[in-house]
Parts: structure tokens; sequence; C-alpha cells
């Protein structure tokens, strides 16, 4: 993979028919990269992403992964070059989480052919990256959100694809599996794999990624690095609310408070309203 | 190795389906009204595939009924019970629920509507082969219309499919009841024991009616299994891996509708197979696809023969049809498994 680029967007407009989301974006991604995509809730950084896999067709503009338009490659061969870990996958029956991870070696497959041992000691390493290499024999059901998250990490890693997106990987995991899953995504990156995720924890994205990509306001707000995103003017825009950014000197990377966003006295009214307790001035 | 020993256990589970289906197929063959001893069951057997051999001393009339009564409607039983216990198991795989079993596509009722046709018409009395042909015919247009409703930008979204599924069902219903409605006498007799499936009288022609396109149909299916384990994960998950989820799903859903329709042809709807066999199996091999399919194949010949078996013995000078035998044993099974799960939920 030579090309300069790993993702293109140009110009690119996201959403469903008759409901756009984000409108005229343009960045690209080069490899190596560890880019983080963050902002509000419900600001479109997950039909960015699937939009980005090709899980979504773009509304205008256009995607390219290695130089190619997004929508000529065949579903396997995308499927070889990009992993997707979505937000939340139901998985109905009892399948085991060995079961589960050898799904990411699908698209190696042919139609007619069956898993081989390569896979199978394949799918063992990947679980061991991720600490559940002990619980290979269980039933995905059985087990805990977090460990249900890493599960599905393994799977995508088992894909050997050399981009990954990866919609809120730590929601839902341990503090520690948290920064540990960051960790996880320098070292691919560092390993020469690009990994985009959407990043709830701002302090950790901060931490961790090599870039950053601010969506709010149905557009991109801001593109650059860390410290050129991390700013009060620029998340305070995206999140719309009082936002501080203050820098710890010891560390270098960045601590972030928000202020309330409504008015005190308008909270106060609302909440005397749920708790029933209107007619006694708040006191009682 | 834990997954040694999971490939174990499911060789000692399909060895006991398989014992379990031999013993079926024995007693199903020596059960009825003329009693047919074991000896003389084997012994029949036998000469049959070697007819060099000496003389078995089996009574001519019972060898008659072996040939021509039994071995055909024991074969007609493996048939469908096969078929109807891997398209349930392919259909609950497709549906992600373990509650879907081939009548929730529209197949049964197509096939009704198709079986009525055929009897209002008076075809049924010229030919032997017009009842099952209109009966395959209307199933697979059942199943047409049911996925043509459902079918949205080169998409079929599963709850879309479900709800398609009930609706034509329900029309499907209204049509048949509607032609009953306007029916004479015998014919609406005729058409009643075809609703009731059964293996009785069933020859070998129709053994040759339904053996290609079942045949056909069980071993895509089996052939598919492994895509089914990923289609099962939902439209995303599946997207993600590269695979064409439309094209293997109506794929998926053709074969097993073309299976259960072709079983239900020649025995008319025999219900509880499709839903509780595969249900019981996954509880016995696990979800993998790969040893469902099998398991549900083999223990699905195995119920249905052993249903059809005891129909015939259960009360002496009356038979009770294989549809209604399975129903008796299938639906106490299944209160059963929901009140465990029930259970299990509330723990």
């Amino acid at each position: 993979m030579s090309e300069e680029f790993v993702f293109e967007a140009e110009h690119l407009t996201v959403g469903y028919p008759g409901r756009l989301v984000l409108h005229d974006l343009s960045f690209s991604v080069r490899p190596g990269e560890l880019v983080g995509i963050i902002g509000a809730n419900g600001a479109g950084k997950s039909t960015l992403m699937k939009t980005l896999r090709g899980m979504l067709a773009a509304q205008e503009g256009s995607v390219r992964l290695y130089g190619r338009k997004i929508r000529d490659i065949p579903g396997r061969e995308l499927a070889r070059l990009a992993g997707y870990l979505q937000q939340q996958t139901a998985v109905p029956f009892a399948y085991t989480v060995r079961d589960i991870v050898m799904t990411g070696r699908y698209p190696y497959l042919s139609w007619w052919q069956q898993a081989g041992e390569r896979d199978r000691q394949l799918a063992e390493v990947c679980l061991a990256y991720v600490g559940m290499a002990d619980q290979a024999n269980r039933p995905l059901q059985e087990l805990s959100g977090g460990q249900r998250q890493r599960v599905l990490l393994a799977k995508v890693l088992a894909q050997q694809t050399p981009v990954l997106l990866l919609d809120e990987p730590a929601a839902g995991l341990d503090l520690m599996y948290q920064e540990e899953l960051f960790r996880f995504c320098r070292s691919l990156c560092a390993a020469g794999r690009t990994v985009m995720l959407i990043a709830h924890e701002l302090s950790l994205a901060d931490r961790f990624c090599s870039r950053l990509l601010l969506i709010g306001q149905g557009g991109l707000i801001a593109d650059g690095t860390p410290r050129e995103v991390m700013t009060e003017p620029l998340l305070s825009r995206a999140f719309s609310a009082d936002i501080r950014v203050s820098v710890n000197p010891l560390t270098g990377h960045a601590d972030i408070y928000t202020q309330p966003g409504q008015p005190a006295a308008d909270r106060e009214k609302l909440l005397r309203q749920i708790t029933g307790r209107e007619g006694s001035d708040g006191r009682a | 190795m834990e997954e040694h020993k999971a490939n174990r256990r499911y060789g000692r589970i399909m060895l006991c389906l398989a014992v379990l289906l031999i013993l079926a197929v024995l007693l199903s063959l020596s059960w009825g009204q003329m009693k047919i001893p074991f000896s003389h069951v084997m012994a029949a057997l036998l000469q049959g595939i070697a007819p060099g051999v000496a003389d078995a001393g089996v009574p001519a009339d019972q060898a008659a009924v072996l040939w021509h009564i039994r071995l055909p409607r024991t074969a007609v039983g493996l048939m469908v019970g096969a078929g109807l216990g891997i398209s349930g198991a392919v259909l609950q795989g497709i549906f992600a629920n373990p509650l879907a079993d081939p009548g929730i596509i529209g197949v049964s009722s197509g096939a009704s509507v198709g079986a009525i046709v055929a009897i209002a018409l008076g075809l049924s009395s010229l030919s032997l082969f017009a009842l099952p042909v209109f009966a395959l015919l209307g199933a697979l247009l059942a199943v047409l219309l049911t996925v043509s409703l459902s079918m949205r930008h080169g998409r079929i979204p599963v709850l879309t499919l479900l709800l398609a599924g009930v609706v034509v069902g329900m029309f499907l219903s209204a049509v048949t009841a509607a032609i009953l409605t306007a029916m004479n006498e015998n014919k609406m007799q005729e058409y009643l024991f075809w609703t009731i499936g059964g293996l009785d009288y069933r020859r070998w022609d129709h053994v040759l009616l339904a053996i290609g396109p079942m045949g056909t149909g069980i071993a895509v299916m089996l052939l598919l299994a492994r895509h089914l384990n990923i289609l099962v994960l939902g439209d995303t998950e599946a997207r993600a891996v590269g695979m064409p989820v439309t094209l293997y799903r109506m794929a998926l859903l053709l074969l097993a509708s073309l299976t259960t329709a072709a079983g239900v042809c020649i025995s008319g709807n025999i219900g509880f197979v499709g839903l509780v066999v595969p249900h019981m199996m996954r509880l016995l091999v696990g979800p993998d696809h790969r040893r469902l399919l099998p398991a549900s194949l083999l223990a699905g010949g195995c119920f249905l023969v052993f249903c059809d078996a005891a129909g015939r013995v259960i009360f002496s000078g009356m038979e009770v049809r294989a549809g209604i035998m399975t129903a008796f044993i299938g639906t106490p099974y299944f209160l059963y498994l929901l009140r465990k799960q029930q259970r299990n939920l509330s723990d």
C-alpha cells in the first residue's frame, strides 16, 4: 500500500435521504495515524464512520480508500481492507467467544471453504491480545458488556485489516481497560495500521490520538492535533456548552471541565416539578 | 482441550441420533394393523438388498405390506421430517429467533391455497399428482410474495420479512376459507383430511415426486451452514466481514421454503417438527449451524417417523395421523422449554 492517503473525503455530505447530518466535510487520513472523532451526542459521528466504511452511501461528495472510490470496492475486499466495530452487536443464541472471533476470518474464505488451523490459531492470538484467551469457550451472552466489547475487538483484529474503524470501542469498559484500549490502538498504529475511532472520553482522546476530528453544528468544526483542537472556543462550540480547558503543566495533557449549560434558576424550577414540591418554594 | 471435547460430544450425539433413527425406522416397518416381527422385517430387507440369498421365509402378505406400504410411508416420513427439521433450523437462523418455523413465511398457508384450488377444481380426483403439485406451487408463490413485499432497495430487513409473512399468511387463510365455504361436503372432507398432515397411503410415487427438490434443498443448506452463522449476527456485522447479505438471506430462504413446500405437498401440513426439533438440537449441540443443521436433519426424520409409527399403535383399530401426533408430543415439550426459559430469565 504505497498510496499517500488511506482515506480521502472530498466535500462529503453524510446522512440519509431527506435527513442530512453532516455537510461538506473534506479531510484525509495518512497511514499510521490514530484519528479520534469527537463531538456531542447525536452530532453524527457514527453516521460519518458508517459512510467512511461504505455501510451508508455518501449523500454528496466522495470517500476514497487507498485512492479508490469506496463504493467501487467489492464487499469481501473491503472487509480485508477496513475492519469495523459497531457500537452495539446483539448476538442471539449461545455462540461462544471463539465462534465470534472466528467470524473475523470470513472475508478470507471462499464460500465453500471451512476455516483452517491457521485461522483458529490467529483467533487464539487475537483473544490473547485483548486478554480474553481464558474465556474462549464461554457463550458471549454470559459475559459483561466490557468483556463483550473486548471480544468484538478481537474479532476485528482477526480480520487482519490495515485500517480499523471503531465506533466507541471504549464504551462500557473499566477505566483501566479504556486506557488499555487506547494503548492497543496506539501500538497498532505504530505497527503501521491506521485506526479511526469515536471517543467519548475527551481526556483519553487528547492523550492518545495523533489527530482529532471535531464534529458539530452539522459539519467539521476542527481537524488537527489534540493541542490545536482541544481549545475552549472550539469545544464550547461543538458541545454547545461552556467548556474550560486547562493544560496540566506536568503531563502536558488537557483537563476538561464543563460549566452548567442551563441557567441555574431554570433548573431549580424543573427539579421542583419533578420532585412535586412546587408549592413549597423549593425548601421543605 | 475444550474444543476437542466439544467435537467428541458432537460425534457421540450424532451417533445416538443415528441409532435412534434406525430404531424408529424398524418400529415404523414393524408396527401397524398387521404386526410384522422384527426378524421378518430384517429378513425381507436383506432379501430385497441381496435377492440371491436363500428364501427367508417371510409370508408373502407381510412382504407385500412391507414393500408397498410400510417402506414408502417410512421413506416419506424420513424425508419430510428431515426436511422440516433442517428448514426450521435455517429459518430460526435467518430470523435470529428460536420461535421461527417454516410456517412463518407463508409456506403452509400458500400450500393450503394450492391444495384447496386443486380440490375445488376437481383435479385431485383426476391425478394423484395434481394436489401435491398445486400445493408446491401455492407454497412457492406465497414465499415469493412475502419476499417481494419486504424487499426495499435490494435489501430484506428481517422484521419486515416477518411482518410480511404474517400478513401473507392471514390473507391466504382468508382465501382458503372463502373457497372452503363454497365447496360441497365431499370436497370439504378431502381438504380437511389433507390439512391434518399424515403419512398414510403414501406410495413410492410420492417419494419420487419430492426427493429431487428436497434432496437438492437439503444438500445446499448443509453446504451453506457456515454462512448462516454470520447472517445470524445481523446485517451490519455480516456486511462488516464482507458477506453479500441479501444474496445469502434470499438463497437460504428459498432453499428452506422449497424443501418445506416439497415436504408439505406430499404429507400435508405437519407442525411442530420445524419448531421443536431445531430448538431441542440447539440445546444439545449448540448454536453453530455446521452442527445444528445435520443434527436437526437426523432428529427431524427420527421424530416424524416415530410419531407416525406411534400413531398407528396408540389406539387399537384407529390410526392417529402423524400431524396430530407431532402436536401431541411437541406441545408439552415446547411448553416445558418456554417455562424453563422464563425461569432462566427470572434468575
